[in-house]
């Protein structure tokens, strides 16, 4: 029916005579002709009415009388209290009173966070130190065919390459972390190295350079088979790989040379033809 | 509004004896505001007693041309909530404490207790408390102030900083609710039990 809507939302103030004439009008009317309205209305009157019923503890005559009496007493107390001790807390307590309680816990927590910055850095920060260190790290740049001689060059191969082959073989499959090994640098490296073996073989003539020849070799087949990998996730190839390292003896045969058993093989005792060291800043 | 103009004067000024009509006018519906929300009279007193000394205390706060009165319940009405804050006991708690202790609401006033009442009057009354429990405690509180303490809708809205159209919703949905709980058959109340000793 017309108009129920607007009698549904004026029925609140109706219950409790809050309607303005004009809305009263109204509402009497449209109760008048609607019957599911006028029932609508009367079931909560008298639900009203039912709550009329409820009854709240009347606390007695004698509480009334002596309600004044009790404030005023209550009041003189809390004078001789702050009389007695204007407690700097107090005092704090007014200067302070106007901030919401959220905002000390603001400026608290950022305290916190400060402090623990601070003292992090302080404690646990590395010192800014310069280490000298020769870096034959994969970002080192190749030694050229030109720069320095061939054992040097050689050396260099053979650092790179350990690298190379200490990043696969130390690559554990079962920990089920693909991106613990980035295949595609590796190969990325291996592909210089198997571009700069074939000049370097042919530098390495002396007699004296066999075995270290012989390594550069060793190095270039199995560089070769890692460049060849599936880029990102050949890793059961990789298997394959680390076990042609195992069954050559690379790393032995690099640690052998770098311990100096080869003097030709520009061995760590036999300090020859350093390459130039790089000053790093941890 | 003259009188209550002269009140705010008087009040402004510090007069005592200002203070002390502004009690005598206002101690009963601050006693049962504050009993309304937290139920318990000892409280309810405190919580009275605590609106009148923010209110002597925080004079220079009252805002010339607002209405008395509406500063006041909402000095009570804050009052009552950091109250039951403080125990720990927001309104719905408070009803889930009333509902386990296995009492509702004011069973144990006098008039309850009254032996002369009907076994039908007592059940009745221990349903309405029931029935109050079940409401949430925004329509609850909305109920008790235009209900039992003569607010108007605007003055709930001012009271609980809120707007007159959530009052009014929270109001109806609130009886709807009444209505539906008294209606239902065989609600048990918390009486029951005695009336067999009757």
């Amino acid at each position: 029916m017309k108009g129920c809507k607007k009698c549904q939302v004026l029925l609140v103030e109706a219950l409790y005579g809050e309607l303005d004439p004009k809305e009263k009008d109204f509402f009497e009317k449209h109760a008048a002709s609607c019957p599911a309205c006028a029932a609508e209305f009367e079931a909560l009157t008298e639900t009203l009415r039912t709550m009329d019923e409820r009854v709240r503890p009347e606390p007695g005559r004698d509480f009334w009388d002596g309600y004044w009496d009790r404030l005023s007493r209550r009041m003189e107390e809390e004078r001789a209290i702050e009389a007695i001790s204007p407690a700097p807390q107090k005092n704090l307590g007014r200067t302070w009173g106007f901030l919401p309680r959220w905002a000390f816990q603001a400026v608290a927590a950022l305290a916190l966070i400060v402090a623990g910055i601070f003292f992090g850095r302080t404690i646990f920060s590395p010192r800014s130190v310069s280490v000298e260190a020769s870096l034959p790290a994969v970002g080192t740049p190749p030694v050229q065919a030109g720069e320095g001689g061939p054992v040097a060059r050689a050396r260099n191969y053979v650092d790179r390459s350990k690298l190379v082959l200490l990043a696969l073989v130390n690559y554990d499959a079962a920990s089920g972390d693909p991106y613990s090994l980035d295949l595609p640098l590796q190969k990325q490296i291996s592909q210089q190295l198997v571009n700069q073996a074939g000049a370097l073989k042919s530098d390495l003539k002396d007699p004296g350079q066999r075995r270290l020849r012989e390594l550069v070799t060793d190095l270039e087949t199995i560089l070769l088979q890692i460049a060849n990998l599936e880029a990102k996730n050949d890793f059961e190839a990789v298997d394959i790989v680390k076990q042609g390292v195992e069954s050559r003896g690379l790393l032995l045969k690099i640690n052998l040379s770098e311990m100096g058993g080869d003097p030709s093989a520009g061995g760590r005792g036999a300090a020859v033809e350093k390459p130039p060291a790089q000053k790093i800043k941890i | 509004m003259t009188e209550e103009k002269e009140l705010v004067e008087r009040l402004s000024r510090g007069d005592t004896a200002a203070f002390r009509e502004l009690v005598e006018t206002y101690k009963k519906k601050m006693y049962y505001i504050a009993l309304d929300m937290v139920r318990d009279p000892a409280d309810a007193e405190d919580i009275s007693q605590e609106v009148f000394l923010k209110a002597f205390r925080g004079f220079k706060t009252f805002k010339r041309g607002a209405k008395l009165s509406s500063w006041l319940y909402r000095i009570a009405y804050n009052a009552s909530i950091d109250h039951l804050r403080h125990k720990s006991l927001i309104p719905e708690a408070a009803e889930d404490a009333v509902l386990d202790s296995g009492r509702g609401g004011f069973s144990e006033t006098r008039s309850t207790a009254d032996p002369a009442l009907t076994a039908e009057t007592r059940l009745l009354r221990a349903r309405i408390e029931k029935a109050l429990t079940k409401v949430s405690s925004q329509e609850r509180t909305v109920f008790l102030l235009r209900h039992y303490n003569d607010l108007m809708l605007d003055e709930i809205a001012e009271t609980m900083q809120i707007s007159t159209g959530s009052v009014k919703s929270y109001l109806f949905r609130c009886i709807q609710k009444l209505r539906k709980e008294l209606a239902a058959p065989g609600t048990p109340g918390p009486l029951e039990v005695s009336d067999e000793g009757l």
